[in-house]
């Protein structure tokens, strides 16, 4: 009787990610997988259908698992600038502690799992984000505009930021790391921004 | 279903490629009672056939896959 092992699944999704990540989607294979594991490619074939299924699974769970950190603590009623003070807070809090996750979701979403990242699994968190928007346009607290245009001003340059910090190189070359100061002077940039 | 117990999830490594998986293929596992469900992973080298059923052994599906011109051996 083989046994079902929690651990070894959080191998599996773990390794997944570093696979996907360092090779691309296209240099991923059920029996690279199970060789970085030390797993037999049988015993992914017990978890996952194929690999078209554990893509999906990881994905879906990858998704809920952040957009979970991304509302800790956080309600679309909350005034503009604290509402936005908490995202950018626990959006940093995510890249920090999953640093792989960002570089995942872009092999994603240029490939044929675009769709997958506009599942069901975040319809509840893209609900809150816009109703978070809208709240702060009927308060008078921002300009009215579309979502997309919100949200590329006001965490466009929050993800720039962790890009560059995890590069570890400024723009010129030097070495570059994100402090507090950073990280919260362009937030006010980006308050001052959006705000009336 | 027990969670603990995968031993109705029997694993084959094939040859069935996507123009072999026909209908003829189909029918032939469709119309297994004993079958619960299967599936199989052609983005892979070992076009692994995946088969839930809680009443066949290894050894009988190798021989309805190989007696239909298939190559299907136990993925270990």
């Amino acid at each position: 009787m083989r046994l079902r092992d929690t651990e070894k699944v959080q191998l599996v999704k773990q390794k997944a990610i570093e696979l996907i990540v360092k090779d691309g989607l296209e240099g991923f294979s059920m029996n690279k997988l199970a060789k970085a594991c030390q797993i037999s490619v049988a015993t992914l074939y017990i978890y996952y259908k194929d690999r078209d299924d554990l893509i999906v699974k990881i994905t879906i769970e990858e998704l809920e698992s952040m957009t979970k950190g991304i509302m800790k603590d956080f309600n679309p009623e909350m005034s503009f600038e604290q509402g936005l003070h908490k995202q950018w807070e626990n959006r940093y809090a995510f890249a920090k502690e999953k640093p792989q996750m960002n570089l995942f979701f872009d092999q994603l979403r240029s490939s044929s799992y675009q769709q997958t990242l506009l599942s069901d699994a975040i319809s509840e968190f893209k609900m809150m984000m816009g109703k978070f928007m809208t709240n702060a346009i009927e308060r008078g607290e921002i300009e009215k505009m579309p979502l997309d245009v919100y949200w590329s001003i006001a965490f466009s340059p929050l993800y720039n930021l962790i890009r560059l910090d995890q590069e570890g190189k400024s723009l010129d070359g030097s070495p570059f790391k994100v402090t507090d100061a950073v990280l919260w002077k362009t937030f006010d940039l980006v308050v001052k921004a959006l705000k009336k | 279903m027990d969670p603990k117990n995968f031993d109705h999830i029997l694993l084959f490594k094939t040859n069935i490629t996507l123009e072999m998986a026909n209908q003829s293929l189909c029918s032939l596992l469709n119309n297994n009672t004993a079958i619960n469900s299967w599936t199989v992973d052609h983005e892979d080298i070992d076009r692994v056939l995946r088969i839930v059923s809680y009443t066949l052994s290894h050894a009988e599906i190798i021989q309805l896959l190989t007696s239909h011109g298939y190559e299907c051996c136990e993925l270990t």
